[in-house]
């Protein structure tokens, strides 16, 4: 009981918060990606830029503003360039994406030695951290809930934020209603006149938009440092996400929770001494379990498939007539 | 002779369209020869002319999403450069697309409404589009639920709905590209009231389709296209049906029933108490009985969508079944994989050949021998005889008149009717007992047609027992024995192919059982 609760607390609701809200910022972006008909798993190299970027540019600035705006800047250059080639010269998704996913790892490596003459991390060197907003009289209101609602930095808040009006934004706006469209049925939207290329255009800027912010969040939130390869697969899990939900921001929401508190859960178990190889492993094992439910429609077919190979493999006497060739 | 080649001399504003010497080449290929298209304003004018005649390719030149390499388009009498589709709505076209354009997640109202939202304090304001949709369906007869997502519709309500959407637009003109194919009788009946509405209100209808009795039915003014080239316009009520094939041919095609003898035999396919599930988990088969015997040919009828996919699916190994049996032989076949199934004693034609029926980028011999490689004589120990396969391919094309450059043509490159020829041939020669054509002769021309007619007559003398599913009742009216009427996943009935009569099997596309038919009848 005594280990129950020292697991399950507020502090590890807080954690699962603070935890979701990379994740949930990068895949919010991806919503727009994903509902526009592209399958961008170029995320992951959006939100290390931005990282990066940002770490720079709250360095020039000396403000964590100017950081956010630096990463930001920074992502949608990559998701221009994405869009330029997937969109414009119709090259392959896939590949467009990972090429600029492993651009962004060198890029970042390559340019850390120029600037500062290191690899590895940045630390210091005057890096501006983004402040953690305090919501007045949460402490009054809700004792010792408090830190659910207060006290992380303002990306954690963008993030959440983000879904209600994602949802309202594909519901009752024109730009999300064309967005959609263009992904279900982009026939329908050229015979109406719908430029499917300037949807496709301003889908993958906005979803730079919120990498870069993502990426931000990761340098400039609760650790002020950039490192290598700092996104470390968040943007993979988002795509993943997207896959699962279709892009539909509500389930993209429960799908960055349940990754959200995975880690949360991993990192608290580490506190208790299991190898931590293991512990680190809980998340994409949560992800093998998510994808192996969810693809459940698939199934039946493929047990039947299944079975009758097994069958026609083990059997060597068929309930059959032997010989069911007719002529 | 040829009327239409005179340079106009009456007033230009008598027609609502005027398409004058339109031509459109791709590559080599010549799509529309100095086509002249007049349109009376207030009337109904079929285009009529067989696949790859250019009827398609020359709406879409007037609808601007295909620009003309020479030529003239006016509307209302003043010249009109259509750059893109969205000049033609604003001059007042608009064009119904054979295959609707519609969006399934979104309601009725979204569609009608997409692209001009109305918008209040820059949201969508979804109840003002509700409310004009129904008022605009109430005036022209087109009842729709406003507020219903599209996916969950009927074809003839979703083809209202794109009738909706041009209307919505202000459209004065309206271009329908074989808006019958996909309705009941009774559906189409209604469509040509509506139609007729139209032209009372003062607005001009153009209509392309293939489908002869309807263009006698419901148009005022036919224009024939052959080969890219108008050969003739001509007011409907001075043509006859033969008349009307000899120029869209160009020789005398044979709508006749051919005479057959009786050679059914044994049951070869049994199918008792059958269900299945569509994509969506709902139920797409419901209690499905009927038999299939030796030298017989049996039609499934039905409007596209009622069970018809997901019966053949079944029947093919490629679905399974919730509850029921069939048996093929004896053997039962709804637990074999599509393999186990073939070697059961199916051979199958799909419905969507480019999907399942052909490997697009492969030769035609590579088709040919596909699901049957592993037989002799073109299996050679570990490896495939190419060599035999050409040989056996060069004779199938001669046998079933396949129009390419030989064996080793890319199976794309064919036209829809030839393709569907290599389908044929490698399903016909497989000397399966059961036959399961779906679609036999879908965008497929009218000289193919009888070609592949006469092949499954062949087949049919020959004894195996055939399964006919066709969304084209004159096409199963002319071949089967027996046909059954495919309702939201129930047989509805079962006529007799002699006796068959268009407008009892077309209440049972409706839905209305046949007991009820016999005792209206």
């Amino acid at each position: 009981m005594e280990v129950l609760t020292s697991l399950f607390n507020v502090a590890l609701l807080v954690a699962m918060l603070r935890t979701t809200a990379p994740i949930l910022l990068v895949a919010m972006g991806g919503s727009f990606t994903t509902k526009a008909g592209i399958f961008n798993i170029g995320l992951e190299g959006q939100m290390l830029v931005g990282a990066f970027f940002a770490v720079l540019g709250s360095i020039w600035t000396g403000s964590a503003w100017g950081g956010v705006l630096c990463g930001v800047a920074a992502a949608l250059v990559f998701a221009l360039i994405f869009a330029l080639l997937v969109v414009t010269f119709r090259a392959n998704e896939v590949v467009v994406g990972l090429a600029l996913n492993i651009l962004a790892g060198g890029m970042t490596i390559s340019l850390m030695k120029a600037v500062f003459g290191t690899r590895g991390s940045i630390v210091g060197q005057g890096i501006v951290g983004l402040p953690k907003v305090q919501i007045p009289f949460a402490r009054e209101m809700l004792g010792s809930w408090a830190p659910l609602i207060s006290g992380y930095t303002p990306l954690v808040y963008v993030a959440f934020l983000a879904v209600p009006l994602l949802v309202l934004f594909y519901r009752r706006t024109r730009l999300g209603l064309h967005i959609r469209v263009v992904g279900e049925k982009p026939e329908a939207a050229e015979a109406l006149g719908i430029s499917i290329t300037r949807i496709r255009y301003t889908s993958s800027l906005l979803c730079g938009l919120l990498a870069g912010l993502a990426g931000a969040h990761l340098s400039l939130g609760y650790i002020t440092m950039f490192t290598e390869n700092m996104s470390s697969g968040r943007g993979f899990m988002a795509v993943a996400i997207l896959i699962f939900s279709n892009g539909d921001p509500l389930r993209v929401l429960a799908g960055c929770l349940l990754f959200g508190f995975a880690d949360a859960f991993s990192l608290r178990l580490q506190t208790f001494g299991y190898p931590s190889y293991l512990i680190l492993a809980v998340p994409y094992l949560v992800a093998l379990a998510a994808l192996f439910a969810l693809s459940y429609r698939a199934r039946p077919k493929l047990i039947r498939e299944t079975a009758e190979t097994m069958r026609r493999f083990l059997s060597a006497e068929p309930d059959k007539p032997s010989n069911p060739r007719p002529q | 002779m040829d009327p239409v080649s005179r340079p106009a001399t009456e007033p230009a504003a008598d027609y609502a369209v005027e398409l004058l010497g339109i031509t459109k080449r791709f590559g080599a290929f010549t799509a529309n020869e100095g086509v002249d298209l007049r349109v009376r304003r207030a009337g109904i004018h079929a285009i009529i002319g067989e696949n790859g005649a250019g009827k398609t390719t020359l709406m879409n030149v007037l609808f601007g999403l295909l620009q003309p390499d020479e030529g003239e388009i006016r509307v209302d009498g003043k010249p009109v450069v259509v750059t893109d589709p969205s000049v033609a709505i604003r001059a007042g076209l608009g064009m119904v697309h054979q295959h609707f354009k519609l969006v399934p997640s979104l309601t009725v109202a979204e569609n009608v409404f997409l692209g001009m939202e109305i918008r209040r304090n820059g949201l969508i304001d979804h109840r003002a589009q509700e409310e004009k949709t129904r008022e605009l369906s109430e005036r022209f007869g087109l009842a729709v639920d406003p507020t219903e997502r599209v996916g969950l519709l009927s074809v003839g309500i979703e083809q209202r709905i794109e009738i909706l959407k041009v209307l919505v637009r202000g459209a004065r003109t309206v271009i329908l590209d074989e808006p019958t194919a996909v309705l009941t009788p009774q559906e189409s009946r209604e469509l040509f009231s509506t139609l007729r509405g139209f032209t009372q209100d003062g607005m001009t209808v153009i209509f392309i389709s293939h489908h002869l009795e309807e263009v006698m039915e419901v148009s005022d003014t036919v224009t024939v296209l052959r080969r890219g080239k108008a050969v003739a316009t001509r007011p409907t009520s001075e043509l006859t049906k033969a008349e009307m094939v000899r120029l869209m041919v160009d020789r005398d095609v044979s709508f006749e029933r051919p005479a057959r003898a009786a050679t059914a035999g044994q049951n070869i396919l049994s199918v008792r108490g059958l269900w299945a599930r569509d994509d969506r988990r709902h139920p797409a088969l419901r209690d499905v009985s009927f038999d299939v015997r030796a030298g017989e040919i049996v039609g499934i009828a039905g409007v596209a969508g009622n069970g018809q996919t997901e019966l053949a699916e079944v029947l093919s190994g490629l679905r399974p079944a919730s509850h029921g049996s069939a048996s093929l032989n004896g053997q039962d076949i709804v637990t074999l994989s599509p393999a186990g199934v073939r070697a059961a004693g199916l051979a199958h034609v799909p419905g969507d050949r480019m999907v399942r029926g052909v490997d697009g980028n492969a030769s035609i011999s590579a088709n040919l021998i596909m699901g049957r490689q592993n037989r002799a004589p073109w299996k050679k120990g570990p490896r495939l005889d190419w060599k035999a396969a050409a040989n056996e391919a060069a004779k199938m094309i001669q046998r079933f008149d396949i129009r390419a450059r030989g064996p080793g043509d890319t199976v794309r490159r064919l036209s829809g009717g030839n393709i569907q020829k290599v389908v044929l041939a490698r399903e016909f020669t497989n000397e399966a007992p059961f036959l399961l054509i779906d679609q036999p002769t879908r965008g497929v021309d009218i000289g193919a047609q009888e070609a592949i007619h006469d092949e499954i007559m062949r087949q049919r003398a020959k004894g195996v027992a055939i399964l006919v599913i066709s969304v084209q009742l004159d096409e199963l009216m002319k071949l089967a024995d027996r046909i059954l009427v495919m309702f939201n996943g129930r047989i509805m009935g079962s006529v007799d192919g002699d006796t068959a009569d268009e407008d009892q099997i077309g209440l049972m596309m409706a839905g209305i059982p046949q007991g009820s038919v016999e005792a209206a009848a």
